[in-house]
């Protein structure tokens, strides 16, 4: 039995939720997952390479470079690790049109204190403070429709079809172990 | 600065949402890490000692894209040299240069499986 009774007990474990200092009128939903807390805040969307290193394009990288938000309250740089989509996805290309504004935003934030001192983002929606209406943080999936015209005429999820992701397994196979490890697992496997 | 550890996807690591953390490195956790990887989810560097370098460059490679030499180098463990920045509890590594990579090194699998489960899809099997 390759997964044993220990893991699988480890990998049903339940975090606890709880409420943080910027929870209040927060409509995030939750996810149950580590140190998760709701959390709306204001803040100035930032190209997280440039405000550590001085390197700034204009567009903050369009998606390309990790993004956050220096939250108003307190000038802490929040990282934005995930968009609100379950399927694989960050938060660059949520946040890269936002590049420079100050927007409030509103998502969990994420992390299991006993690995990090400081939490990650979820974000779940964008709104620019001169504007009314919540821009959904869900758009990756289809950016990367877009980007992969043949490939999203498959049938199944975008991360069981991303060329690049299917190339790599092609050749290393899902285990990154060789071709020849990965047909003896996979025999034991699906036993 | 010269960091050594496994290339690791941080969502999972940090979020508990797939298992415990060490269940989500390795190759047990290997094709998550790429799909995150490419999903554009941060890439990390877990060091021996526990510590968590968040990747914001990998040599020429801004990251969040997800599709080119940061996505190969997934669960292999890595010496790499670059800057270091440390801000709101967070360490943050732009890398200049990946000084010796000594491939996938934490073979888990036995202990974990695959995490998820479905990593692999039943199609795979012959």
């Amino acid at each position: 039995m390759i997964l044993r009774t220990a893991a699988i007990a480890a990998l049903l474990a339940t975090p606890v939720l709880a409420e943080g200092a910027f929870s209040e009128g927060s409509k995030a939903k939750g996810w149950g997952v580590a140190g998760e807390e709701k959390a709306l805040f204001t803040g100035k969307v930032v190209d997280i390479l440039c405000e550590l290193t001085g390197d700034c394009p204009a567009d903050c990288g369009a998606g390309d470079r990790q993004m956050g938000i220096v939250r108003d309250a307190d000038n802490v740089l929040v990282l934005a690790s995930k968009n609100s989509q379950p399927a694989f996805t960050g938060a660059a290309r949520e946040l890269a049109p936002f590049c420079g504004q100050t927007v409030e935003v509103d998502g969990n934030l994420v992390g299991d204190t006993d690995l990090t001192p400081a939490k990650f983002y979820q974000i779940q929606t964008i709104r620019p403070l001169d504007a009314e209406a919540v821009v959904k943080a869900n758009t990756w999936t289809k950016v990367w429709a877009q980007l992969n015209p043949e490939a999203k005429e498959v049938k199944g999820p975008w991360f069981r079809k991303d060329p690049k992701i299917n190339a790599l397994i092609a050749e290393s196979g899902y285990l990154g172990l060789g071709l020849e490890t990965d047909a003896e697992f996979i025999d034991e496997w699906f036993e | 600065m010269t960091i050594s550890g496994e290339v690791i996807d941080t969502w999972c690591y940090f979020s508990g949402v797939m298992g415990p953390p060490d269940s989500v490195t390795g190759s047990a956790h290997h094709t998550c890490a790429m799909w995150c990887a490419a999903g554009g989810i941060p890439v990390g560097v877990l060091a021996e000692d526990g510590t968590v370098y968040m990747v914001m460059k990998w040599q020429d490679e801004t990251g969040a894209s997800g599709g080119g030499t940061i996505l190969s180098v997934q669960s292999d463990s890595v010496t790499a040299s670059g800057d270091l920045y440390e801000r709101d509890g967070i360490n943050y590594l732009v890398v200049a240069d990946v000084v010796d990579n000594s491939g996938l090194v934490n073979q888990n699998h036995d202990d974990w499986g695959v995490v998820p489960p479905y990593a692999i899809p039943k199609s795979a099997k012959p």
